[in-house]
């Protein structure tokens, strides 16, 4: 159905008959862009890498306290622990002040509550003393471990000049990168449309409706206030990456890869504001773990195999992934707010989970996307409990299952025989590896130009391989962006920690970030036989639905860490229109 | 949450890991890429067949050798002659001849490199002109007559190899079915001149008479007396027949083994081995970037004193790879040091000039009046041993050699040397294996090359 639309006989004809009068301008065209290309990417990215990555910004403030020999103390999080320790948020450096003595936390409607740790000295409010948790008004006295300290709200004139301060530090505009953007997108459009007429139709032409897609999302944004699109612009330059490989290795999915590309979009921003409210957050955490483990059981189930791993549902034209989404709700689940830090019942909870999780992914043998789960699970409880030993025994016992089951059903590993030996076995285990390294030399460092490769031909070319084929169509300095690209979305989810209003987006972020990172990993590196070959995606390049929702669905996690002033939709409005009491 | 932004350095880690293999895999990539790209699956560089699909290689004077036609298939220009004489530094279509130009130069022929790529490789590659004369090639190839070997010549002061085959060899365009299997073509993906080594026999005398004429002062005014068999040592070192009273100059026109045995030990093991190093026959050549293979010896402690001397005369355990002893002939010729050899004369890119192709020369390989004195008395050996008749109105300095393979064998057949000849300062190697006497049967081949040669320059 779709074919005969993209490939309208008369129309085709007549251009094959102005490209063939015109094979030397072509092959110029080619010559050229694929210089084009790389300067425009490096303008693209460099602007945007550079928002994510500016290292002074003032954080948001909520009030103060005031101490009694005079001076302050700004509560710069919705959640702070007040105590003795040098990692306390509020520190209070006196001998009566337990290392961590209280929480003191804003709630989304802007009320304030202080929760005692079960400290020695003891909190009190107005004089009366803490039983668990009280509530906290803006003029109330807090002590403290005998400390009397006074909870008020910014002054007018400091709260205006914090918010000028932390404007200038805003988002940087991304105007320019979205209009090279475009432009690039338009080039490769023709460079993939001349390229091959016979085989691509005017699929090509899909490409400038992912502009269009670009830019209703970023004007409906921008008009709704928003005005940090830095995640964006790399998401959509990898995702115009990904229309172009999918393009060049199977032209007619690249529709069902822009529809997924949409759908992501939608999934992104209804989790995003969703994400606005933490409560909310608190209470689907149960729901969200039932997702996850239904929707891998579900693939036990029903799943079909596809290259080795039987991690497919297919519903009649339609298949997915559901593991790929699985992912999200798994961060869902996994990252808890600070109340729940200091109960220990809650990390085992998890455990369990994500021993579910894996268990179903060893079913279907998809080693690749349990690494991927294994890793996220050691980066959510890492920051949950901090707790270095349990961790490294968990380690410990991964390694020793995996050496159990190497002794015990050593086929399972068997297709990964040849991992660092991939030359040795071009023909047999390591096929797939030698001519993703031999077409990632032979385009150098500005590539053969966009569809102009034969590594798409090979099997899996356009998920596991993809990084083979950006380094032959596209050169080496735009795969390496694209690596780079991930990179920075994971220290801008590292460096947000510090910027974080509460504990639950912050670990999201995290493990957004670094399940971002670990799959980029097993990605490049499998290709290029520096890790086995497990056959995961590069997020938001490699061709495939599910993996194309996901990885936009996971970029609210992002958005929901981004509190710089007016940058993100995921966030409460911050200072500009604060709702609730704090400043009432 | 400092708690968390303190706990997020495992985050960091993670990325540290990302940018560790990123890096790695950049460095992996500069340093093997262009391996990876010359694998024959590259359909940037290679056809279907795993053929190399464009460049064509020309000899020095401008005669195709191989090119691709229309269709880009890759084809072999002249006669089966032709063809055959020159498959060793044209290389086979398949790359099992891995020192061929098609694979040794495969990408100067296609103008791949890591920074460009492989783009515009299949526009028909670029130009690259050998320095050997394909002429000459024939010439050497039929003058081998079907025998195994290797035949060399070239320029000890530009270093253009003008002429290199090796045999056995198959016509490119004809592969025989039996390649693989019939005994005929055993080793005939090998250069032999290139990377093999075989027993030198007397041509290393060479370079047991530069050692003695440096360490023993009253060398030339000693004589010998030749019974056909000297006892050395435990055992007897044995000539073909008895050369009576002689000099050094009769005993290496006569090839002596008595004479040059007696010599080796006297030198002893230590200082012969510092002479072969030195004469460059244990190390190897780079010839535009085709590493050539290492000679060897054993010469010793724990050798007797008999396997001493006859290691002096090139037997024992010596191994000489022929590119190897060639270069020491042009470092006599031209007075210790020579030209190292090169094959490429230019390479052209479509409409670009080529880049010009610099003389290296080798270091020191004897004492320059040394080379003088055994120039003369190899030039000698010629006037009296092999006869002027053979070589008319050529200044040539040579040596045989007879190397003893084995009992059931009949030897190896060693003829090399120079001309000191201002036009044509060539110096050359002949190697026919199991051809018996050196002087007849390999200085029969070096005559016909030479006379070709020198046809060339007129």
């Amino acid at each position: 159905m779709l074919d005969s639309l993209f490939f309208p006989q008369p129309l085709l004809a007549a251009l094959e008959e102005v490209l063939e009068q015109n094979q030397t301008a072509l092959w110029w065209y080619t010559a050229l862009v694929r210089f084009v290309f790389p300067i425009l990417a490096l303008l693209i990215l460099l602007r945007a890498f550079r928002g994510l990555l500016r290292l002074r910004r003032t954080p948001e403030c909520w009030g103060q306290l005031a101490l009694p020999g005079g001076g302050s103390i700004p509560i710069c999080h919705w959640e702070n622990i007040l105590g003795r320790a040098p990692l306390a948020d509020i520190r209070l450096d006196f001998p009566t002040v337990s290392r961590q003595h209280a929480v003191l936390v804003r709630e989304e409607s802007g009320a304030w509550k202080v929760t005692d740790l079960g400290s020695k000295g003891g909190t009190l409010v107005n004089g009366a003393a803490v039983e668990g948790s009280a509530p906290l008004q803006m003029g109330d006295t807090l002590s403290v471990g005998g400390i009397e300290l006074l909870f008020l709200p910014l002054s007018q004139e400091e709260e205006k000049k914090l918010l000028s301060r932390r404007r200038s530090e805003g988002p940087v505009s991304m105007w320019p990168s979205l209009l090279l953007l475009t432009l690039f997108q338009i080039l490769a459009a023709v460079q993939l449309l001349i390229g091959n007429l016979e085989e691509r139709g005017l699929y090509p032409l899909v490409m400038l409706a992912l502009t269009a897609v670009m830019w209703l999302y970023v004007l409906i944004m921008r008009g709704l206030g928003s005005r940090g699109f830095e995640l964006e612009t790399i998401a959509f330059f990898l995702s115009t990456l990904s229309l172009a490989v999918t393009l060049s290795s199977a032209p007619a999915s690249v529709v069902k890869q822009l529809v997924a590309l949409v759908l992501g979009l939608i999934f992104l921003v209804v989790l995003g504001i969703w994400l606005r409210d933490t409560a909310r957050i608190q209470k689907l955490r149960w729901l969200m773990a039932g997702l996850a483990i239904g929707l891998l059981l579900a693939t036990v189930v029903l799943g079909q195999t596809k290259y080795g791993a039987s991690n497919w549902i297919i519903l009649g034209p339609f298949s997915f992934q559901p593991s790929e989404i699985a992912k999200i709700f798994y961060i869902f689940a996994g990252a808890a707010g600070l109340e729940r830090l200091f109960r220990r019942r809650n990390l085992w909870l998890f455990m369990v989970m994500t021993g579910a999780c894996l268990l179903c992914l060893a079913k279907m043998s998809d080693f690749g996307t349990a690494s991927i789960f294994f890793a996220t699970f050691l980066v959510i409880a890492y920051l949950r409990s901090g707790d270095f030993a349990t961790l490294s025994l968990i380690c410990g016992g991964a390694v020793f299952a995996g050496v159990l089951i190497l002794q015990f059903k050593p086929y399972i590993f068997r297709r990964f025989a040849s991992w660092g030996h991939a030359w040795e076995a071009a023909s047999s285990t390591g096929y797939q590896q030698t001519r993703a390294m031999s077409a990632a030399a032979s385009g150098g460092l500005v590539g053969m130009g966009p569809g102009e490769g034969w590594l798409k031909n090979i099997a899996a070319a356009d998920t596991d391989l993809v990084f083979g084929v950006l380094c032959e169509e596209w050169g080496l300095i735009i795969a390496l962006l694209a690596v780079l690209s991930i990179l920075v979305l994971a220290l801008f989810a590292t460096w947000a920690c510090r910027m974080g209003r509460c504990a639950f987006p912050t670990i999201a972020a995290c493990a957004a970030g670094s399940l971002f990172v670990v799959q980029t990993m097993l990605n490049v590196f499998g290709a290029m036989d520096l890790l086995p070959l497990t056959g995961v995606t590069f997020p938001f390049v490699s061709n495939g639905g599910s993996a194309m929702i996901a990885s936009w669905g996971l970029l609210a996690f992002l958005k929901a860490a981004d509190t710089r002033e007016r940058a993100s939709f995921a966030i409460e409005g911050g200072l500009r229109k604060g709702k609730g009491g704090a400043r009432t | 949450m400092k708690k968390l932004e303190r706990r997020a350095l495992l985050c960091l880690v993670l990325a540290g890991c990302l940018l560790a293999g990123l890096v790695l895999f950049v460095g992996l990539w500069a340093v093997r890429g262009e391996h990876w790209a010359s694998s024959a699956f590259n359909r940037h560089l290679y056809n279907k067949q795993g053929i190399l699909m464009s460049g064509t290689v020309l000899d020095r004077n401008g005669e195709i050798l191989t090119t691709v036609d229309e269709d880009g298939n890759r084809v072999y220009v002249g006669d089966k002659a032709r063809r055959t004489s020159t498959l060793h530094v044209v290389g086979d279509p398949y790359g099992n001849i891995s020192t061929g130009a098609l694979s040794a130069f495969a990408q100067k022929l296609t103008g791949y490199n890591l920074i460009f790529g492989a783009f515009g490789a299949e526009q028909g590659g670029n130009n690259l002109y050998l320095t050997i004369d394909a002429h000459l090639n024939e010439v050497a190839y039929q003058a081998l007559g079907g025998k195994k070997g290797t035949v060399a010549v070239y320029n000890y002061k530009t270093g253009e190899i003008l002429c290199l085959v090796s045999a056995p060899a198959y016509d490119p365009m004809n592969i025989p079915s039996d390649l693989e299997e019939n005994e005929k073509y055993e080793g005939a993906y090998l250069n032999r001149f290139l990377s093999s080594t075989f027993t030198p026999g007397s041509v290393f005398k060479t370079v047991t008479l530069a050692a003695a004429l440096e360490e023993i002062p009253d060398l030339e005014s000693r004589t010998w007396t030749c019974e056909g068999s000297t006892q050395i040592g435990e055992g007897v070192v044995t000539c073909i027949s008895a050369h009576g009273e002689q000099d050094i100059r009769e005993a290496l026109a006569n090839s002596c083994n008595g004479v040059f045995g007696q010599l080796a030990v006297e030198l002893g093991g230590d200082t012969l081995e510092r002479y072969a190093e030195k004469a460059g026959l244990t190390s190897s050549y780079s010839i535009n970037g085709i590493s050539t293979a290492k000679g060897s010896f054993s010469f010793g402690d724990d050798v007797s004193t008999t396997d001493l001397a006859w290691a002096g005369v090139g037997q024992y355990h010596d191994s000489v790879n022929p590119c190897a002893l060639m270069i020491y002939m042009g470092a006599i010729a031209n007075g210790g040091k020579a030209a190292v050899p090169c094959l490429i004369q230019k390479v052209e890119s479509q409409g670009l000039p080529s880049l010009p192709q610099f003389t290296r020369k080798t270091k020191t390989l004897i004492s320059s009046d040394t080379a003088e004195t055994v120039a003369e008395m190899m030039m000698n050996n010629v006037q009296t041993a092999y006869g002027t008749k053979r070589f008319p109105n050529m200044e040539l300095g040579a040596k045989s050699g007879t190397a003893e393979v084995g009992p059931e064998e009949k030897p190896h057949a060693w003829f090399t040397g120079f001309l000191k000849n201002e036009e044509a300062p060539y110096a050359f190697v002949v190697l026919v294996e199991n051809g018996g006497s050196g002087a007849d049967v390999a200085g029969t081949v070096a005559s016909k090359v030479l006379k070709a040669a020198l046809e060339q320059v007129g």
